[in-house]
């Protein structure tokens, strides 16, 4: 028997490459391109008066300088805004080099491109850039003030303002024996991938195509992207996505400006070009996310059941708008987690205000979507004096009640209905993994030695896997091996492992026959992108349909070739045999070259399928009508709408009581994403989720000072977690399986991440006995909280 | 950014004034300044070296004072702008009698500070900022007391050969100095903010080494 590998923890392919330095990153790439660098702006709000290139013009080795007044065409327009939705009434996007006006530090000003980076470097030094300077608008409460604009075209500087309700929420609150009002308050964090984004572009003038490599999510439809902006036929145009040192939602937006500026450039000056981000650069112009201001009223009966939730929450969006409003749309459908709100009524506003743009970051608006909710269930239990796992076991929809309609439309404009998931469960292992039950010992035991510990949970509802679709193309070649190629890119998920896996198992061959492509538009021309939690479940499926038909295909041949019935074959090891009958039987090579007629021989296992070598009917084509030559397929897989993962975490935290520093000691996860195709590439997930959990809970900020600067800009100050920050992770895991998906899998990409802020609050509020409402928290402000705390208690 | 600190000059506050107001006193006093033009009045454009080590930048700002209330306060407008970064600040400066027949002078800046210092330094500019006030401060209390070497220093004219001397900019350029002020050349303004953007070589200096 083939080893089936499905749903065991085999150890990541890609690894042993990746660790003995063998990856091939975009830097490692286009040793001999032209440099670029930018010349961005240091105002987080200017006109734009003059740009002065004159001293920049001797600098040896200069090739050229581009501002606004040299783009051309569509490349002269504001950037795309990717994702379009009603409620987004003022939408803005930059433009690639900012005309007139810059809205935030970092915006590019002026390109260069020059024999290198430090040549480009220099020239940028000697641009003058004269601004005649705006007032910024930094924070949430300032753009809500509106007392100055980002954009003097868009009033109170709301970008787009969104209510959804089920039921009537007001009315079940005020009606409701309880009600309870919270305040609370999440800060800007970001993805921060250790490779920051990176462009290299490659023309061919004689024939007039284009080739790209871009750190990227999304490269089939930055291929799009450019030759649409740079007036390319599409198919003159290959993007390339080489490996990719993190995303974590940052390289899904596209086309970031240098995607379309180092083609453009490229074009022009008929060289190889290169831009490769640096630290700096990616913290001012990249994209941020998390920052939102939250107002959640809840209405709750004696046993702590909701009856109506109102929220309100205000996003801050940062400058501009190109990936739409899916933070805030996803906060406020996710939000709900796995529990029934009785009536529900989410409203929010967008904000511009003038720093980095906010898009996507892992977990996408569902932390603070969590943070609300969670927040919420610890402040019910805390006030009806019930313990907090009761509470929400109280409101959790039930497994009975799958499929659940919340009434909602989701980021993919879809429905949002609950497929699977059995959260009593998840929270009985749990409780169970952590000992919640017999924490409260704990806890007087650490305080009779005077210390002071917490724990703390959070539950969550992920939709993963959203649409549109993604494909995958799988082909069996005469030495047996199977090649596979789909269209979305990956970032160290370990893809080349997991779709290997799927694809091995459906046709029967060792794994190590396998090889996978990913996010390379000269393999696979059709794909959406990697984000939502999707890659598995879309391209999983779709490579799974592919290899599927494959097999068919295989099987049919291979019943030809052994005149048996093909549903008496079975495919073992890369061979094709008869089933009880192991001595009728025909390898996979073969097969793949008989379904593949040739007059011209190469080699001895071509010289099988040519003509005189076969004993074919004469009277039948060497092809049969409606047959394609070759044992390959290509799969789509398009779900009518997301699956959703779910989750609970618990952390046991001490804070010290004299400096407040806040110790993880322990931290449990259990985890549902559906049918587990590889657990240690699940976990591994998790971990890497979780750590950001930890950061984003305990020591990840953005620091806007009032002049709208980023004092934070380095990993000197922006304190990402260290492997002795992050705890030691225990997982358990629930399998529900998808009732959408022929594989039966949800995503687990993002999972780690999303109940990282509300654990730390809940653990850390137990802890120290009142309520934690602004994230992240630092030992200092800690200290303070208990300071008021005292001065509140002793009034 | 907000920085505000004091310092004690050994001189009256008239002269401390005066000082403080004489071009030919603050191109040898400011840290790194090479050259001080009077644009205008209480106007002046002011070209700053810093740098750290192979890593030099010229520095180009100007600096306009208001709100003058002899011999009490006045107000300090500075902006300018080099590779590492932009700085803008205004600062207020007022003095008041101190004992002996000495000045007490207090200063109170809030300063933008934008580009890679704005970004990378934060934590270190305030510092910077009050270290190379106080050797500004020490280098005018010099000229005060007469440790410093005071010999005159007379405006040349400039502007374009055959430019109208009365038209012309007075230009103030600094004496070779005994001693490099700060190890970190630098400045922009006069008081605070050229510290600032000497905070900018030192980072430069960093990023080289590291």
């Amino acid at each position: 028997m083939t080893t089936r590998t499905m749903g065991e923890p085999v150890a990541r392919r890609e690894d042993p490459r990746l660790l003995s330095g063998q990856g091939r990153f975009l830097d490692d790439l286009g040793h001999d391109a032209l440099g670029v660098a930018f010349v961005r702006s240091p105002h987080a709000h200017a006109r734009v008066v003059d740009i002065d290139v004159t001293s920049a013009l001797d600098v040896d080795g200069l090739v050229a300088i581009y501002t606004y007044d040299d783009l051309t065409d569509r490349l002269a327009e504001p950037l795309p805004l990717l994702i379009p939705h009603p409620s987004l009434t003022h939408g803005r996007t930059p433009y690639a080099l900012a005309k007139d006006e810059v809205n935030h530090v970092g915006e590019a000003v002026a390109m260069v491109v020059a024999a290198d980076r430090y040549v480009a470097e220099d020239a940028c030094d000697r641009i003058r850039v004269t601004y005649e300077p705006r007032p910024a608008v930094v924070g949430i409460d300032n753009a809500r003030a509106a007392t100055h604009l980002v954009h003097d075209d868009v009033p109170g500087n709301v970008a787009a303002h969104m209510v959804q309700e089920t039921g009537d929420a007001r009315a079940a609150i005020d009606a409701a024996p309880h009600v309870l009002a919270l305040d609370l308050d999440v800060e800007r964090s970001a993805s921060t991938p250790l490779e920051g984004k990176g462009v290299y572009a490659r023309w061919d003038a004689d024939d007039r195509s284009l080739r790209v490599y871009t750190s990227t999510q999304a490269s089939t439809s930055v291929r799009a992207a450019i030759a649409a902006k740079l007036d390319l036929p599409p198919d003159r145009v290959e993007v390339v996505t080489p490996d990719v040192g993190g995303g974590f939602g940052v390289k899904i937006v596209h086309p970031w400006p240098e995607e379309v500026l180092v083609p453009w450039a490229a074009i022009r000056l008929g060289r190889e070009v290169k831009w490769v981000e640096d630290r700096r650069e990616h913290f001012v112009s990249s994209a941020h996310e998390r920052g939102q201001l939250q107002h959640v009223r809840v209405g709750f009966d004696d046993d702590g059941r909701l009856l109506g939730l109102d929220v309100r929450f205000w996003h801050d969006n940062g400058a501009y708008t190109p990936y739409g409003i899916i933070v805030p749309i996803v906060t406020s459908t996710q939000l709900l987690g796995p529990y029934k709100p009785g009536a529900y009524r989410v409203e929010f506003e967008s904000l511009y205000t003038n720093t980095v743009l906010v898009t996507p970051y892992r977990g996408a608006g569902r932390p603070q979507g969590c943070f609300a909710m969670e927040r919420t269930m610890d402040a019910i239990a805390a006030y009806l004096g019930i313990d907090r796992a009761e509470v929400r076991q109280r409101n959790f929809i039930q497994p009975g009640e799958m499929p659940y309609d919340l009434g909602l439309t989701f980021q993919d404009g879809r429905p949002l209905i609950y497929d699977s998931g059995d959260y009593p469960a998840s929270l009985e292992k749990l409780k169970k993994l952590v000992g919640w039950d017999d924490f409260d010992a704990c806890r007087e035991q650490a305080r009779a030695e005077g210390r002071r510990v917490g724990i703390g949970l959070a539950c969550y509802v992920e939709g993963t896997g959203v649409g549109p679709y993604e494909g995958g193309w799988v082909k069996v070649e005469t030495d047996g091996s199977v090649v596979v190629a789909t269209g979305l890119t990956t970032q160290g998920q370990g893809h080349q492992t997991a779709f290997a896996q799927v694809a091995a198992d459906v046709l029967g061959v060792p794994l190590d026959r396998v090889t996978v492509t990913t996010g390379d538009t000269r393999r696979f021309r059709y794909a959406v992108g990697t984000f939502a939690s999707r890659a598995l479940v879309m391209s999983g499926n779709a490579i799974a349909a592919a290899a599927r038909k494959v097999r068919e295909k295989a099987l049919r041949i291979a019943g030809e070739a052994l005149e048996a019935d093909p549903r008496d074959l079975e495919i073992v090891e890369g061979v094709v045999r008869v089933r009880g009958v192991p001595t009728s039987s025909i390898p996979l090579s073969t097969v793949a070259v008989l379904s593949n007629p040739l007059r011209y021989a190469f080699d001895a296992e071509s010289a099988r399928a040519t003509q005189f070598a076969t004993a074919a009917d004469p009277d039948r084509p060497p092809v049969a009508e409606g047959e394609e030559p070759g044992l390959e397929a290509t799969g789509y897989y398009s779900p009518p709408r997301a699956t959703f993962a779910n989750g609970m975490h618990a952390a046991v935290v001490e804070t010290d009581l004299q400096t407040a520093e806040i110790k993880v000691l322990r931290y449990c996860v259990v985890h549902d994403c559906g049918t587990l195709v590889n657990p240690r590439i699940v976990e591994g997930q998790v971990h890497g989720g979780v750590a950001q959990g930890v950061g984003g809970a305990l020591y990840e900020r953005m620091v806007y000072d009032s002049d709208g600067q980023l004092l934070n800009a380095s990993f000197m100050d922006f304190l990402m977690p260290y492997a002795s920050e992050v705890p030691k992770i225990e997982i358990d895991h629930l399998e529900t399986p998808s009732p959408l998906n022929p594989l039966g899998v949800k995503g687990a990409g993002e999972a780690g991440v999303i109940p990282g802020m509300a654990v730390f609050a809940s653990a850390i509020s137990d802890a120290e006995g009142f309520a934690i409402t602004r994230m992240p928290i630092s030992p200092s402000e800690l200290f303070d909280l208990r300071r008021q705390h005292e001065e509140d208690t002793a009034r | 950014m907000k920085v505000s600190g004091t310092a004690v000059l050994h001189a009256p506050r008239d002269k401390v004034w005066a000082a403080l107001n004489d071009p030919a006193v603050l191109v040898r006093t400011i840290p790194g300044c090479q050259q001080l033009e009077q644009v205008g009045p209480d106007a002046y454009r002011a070209t700053v070296t810093a740098g750290v080590a192979s890593i030099k930048g010229t520095y180009s700002g100007d600096v306009r004072l208001s709100d003058q209330t002899e011999p009490d306060s006045f107000v300090m407008h500075a902006s300018g702008a080099g590779p590492p970064g932009t700085v803008s600040a205004d600062v207020r400066v007022t003095l008041a009698d101190a004992d002996d027949g000495a000045t007490r002078l207090e200063y109170d800046a809030d300063a933008i500070v934008g580009g890679v210092i704005g970004g990378v330094g934060q934590r270190m500019l305030a510092g910077v900022a009050k270290k190379t006030a106080g050797e500004f401060f020490s280098a005018v209390d010099d000229v005060l007391t007469g440790r410093a070497d005071l010999a005159p220093i007379a405006p040349t004219a400039a502007g374009p050969a055959g430019a109208s001397a009365a038209a012309a900019p007075a230009v103030y350029t600094a004496p070779q100095r005994q001693r490099q002020a700060v190890p970190v050349g630098v400045v922009l303004g006069a008081v605070v903010v050229g510290a600032l953007i000497a905070l900018a070589g030192v980072l430069i200096g960093w990023l080289i080494a590291s």
